[in-house]
């Protein structure tokens, strides 16, 4: 019953998600300045982290699942959020093994992780013709409000789910072997 | 160890050519979306409303509270507004009567005009904010379709792209392209009426462009209503699109280009009406009708 405790609160952050941005204040979603949630990623980030041990990969199993579902729901293009996702989530659990993990790397591989998945989104809705963006543009306007307010969101998640994800991993992941074979 | 590196790099180029095609499979024109798509989109958009809802209620009783402070001053401009309503009220009820004769003795009852509304929250918004969708938590089960268009009390707001069982994502004026174009009229009073396509949103200058096909004799003027004009046969007639801030002329010199403003907030919408088009006789000309140039 407690594996289902992750899936869940990743499905709970991708509903939240959109009924955040129908629900916030019009004047913060007006103006030049855009941020997207990765509140998703967000948790991913904390996920690969501190839950991951070594050898599982689950941060990248559910970045591919978790990225598919946000595709089909909030952008009807399939695989952008999925791949990229997964892909930055493995690079962050790689880089764990060189970093002991504690607040400062945590903060760290987050930022660098939001700064590469929402460069890769972007770069492929570039490359697919859904966005037309001037990269000098782009910076100012969305990726640095972006990779601000995703911030602030893990500032919120660390002390709330630090100490459990580290608990849960210990009771969960002593004798699994699933998801190692990537 | 080179094994491993192997496998990696193997797996690497595996997630590439599925990514490619994925996004090869979903940006073709694809008419209906998969079960597993449909499914999902539901199931996503059923916990959406159960979160919404009791969130909406709280903010509706903060908005509330802000009314009631301008409830006085609103009361009296309302007031005023009301005793001219009811002369106009009178006069519409004459004038549909008559229309309704007249047709009547020409034997032409439909019109592109009528249509059927359906009530719809909106329930949440695209969080990939390059994408200018929100969902509703109506579908197919309420008599919803593809590309009928969605409207507020002000005015149009967009069409519905895809609709699945209990839920529809709605493509908003901001996002419409070359490939959902809305043609749209200005009304004149005397000269012939403006006609002529809006054909996308621009996002530099944030207006609708609407491409003059026909022009009246009479200059355009800024704050002009722009209404849906019901001659591409998906969307009805008289629907409120947006007001008229500038005219340009095109690129090649040709034609000329208005600017556009929406008349309804893309931010701000809550409530909206999805509109059906009562036109039972000539359905096989829909969908691709708007397409046309």
């Amino acid at each position: 019953m407690k594996r289902l405790l992750i899936p869940l609160i990743l499905f709970l952050l991708l509903v939240i998600e959109g009924v955040a941005l129908d629900i916030l204040p019009v004047s913060l979603l007006k103006g030049d300045l855009v941020f997207v949630s990765h509140w998703v990623f967000v948790f991913l980030v904390l996920l690969a982290i501190f839950y991951d041990r070594g050898d599982t990969h689950f941060s990248v199993f559910y970045g591919l699942l978790f990225g598919l579902l946000t595709d089909i729901v909030y952008t009807g293009i399939l695989g952008v959020y999925m791949f990229s996702y997964a892909f930055i989530a493995y690079m962050i659990h790689g880089m764990t093994k060189i970093w002991h993990a504690n607040f400062f790397v945590t903060i760290l591989l987050g930022t660098v992780g939001l700064i590469f998945v929402e460069i890769f989104i972007n770069l492929i809705f570039s490359v697919t013709g859904v966005a037309e963006l001037v990269w000098k543009d782009y910076l100012v306007d969305r990726l640095v409000p972006t990779v601000i307010a995703n911030v602030a969101f893990l500032l919120v998640l660390y002390p709330i789910f630090t100490k459990r994800l580290i608990r849960w991993k210990d009771e969960q992941l002593s004798d699994s072997t699933k998801f190692n074979r990537l | 160890m080179k094994l491993i590196q192997k496998k990696r790099l193997f797996i690497l180029l595996i997630g590439i050519i599925v990514l490619v095609g994925l996004i090869g499979y979903s940006l073709q024109d694809r008419d209906d979306e998969t079960t597993a798509e449909q499914f999902i989109k539901d199931t996503v958009g059923w916990a959406q409303n159960l979160i919404h809802t009791p969130v909406s209620y709280v903010t509706g009783v903060f908005k509330n509270i802000d009314d009631i402070k301008n409830t006085y001053e609103e009361n009296k401009i309302l007031r005023d507004k009301i005793a001219e309503y009811k002369s106009l009220q009178y006069d519409v009820q004459e004038l549909k009567e008559d229309n309704a004769e007249l047709r009547d003795t020409l034997e032409k009852t439909e019109s592109i005009r009528e249509y059927n509304p359906i009530q719809a929250t909106v329930i949440s918004r695209s969080s990939e904010r390059w994408i200018e969708q929100v969902t509703i938590n109506k579908g197919t089960q309420d008599g919803i379709e593809e590309n009928m268009a969605v409207m507020t009390a002000e005015g149009m707001v967009g069409k519905v792209e895809t609709p699945s069982k209990f839920t529809s994502t709605v493509k908003l004026l901001t996002g419409f392209d070359q490939f959902n174009r809305i043609s749209a009229t200005i009304s004149r009073e005397k000269e012939d009426d403006v006609f002529g396509m809006i054909e996308g949103y621009d996002n530099e200058s944030d207006h609708l462009l609407f491409r003059i096909i026909e022009e009246s004799d009479k200059d355009l003027e800024e704050g002009e209503l722009v209404l849906s004009s019901g001659m591409g046969g998906v969307f009805p007639a008289g629907l409120q699109i947006g007001k008229v801030k500038e005219v340009k002329p095109d690129e090649y010199g040709l034609t000329r280009m208005a600017f556009v403003e929406p008349l309804v907030d893309m931010y701000d919408i809550n409530n909206v009406i999805v509109v059906e088009r009562q036109q039972p006789d000539d359905n096989d000309s829909e969908g691709n009708g708007e397409d046309e140039s």
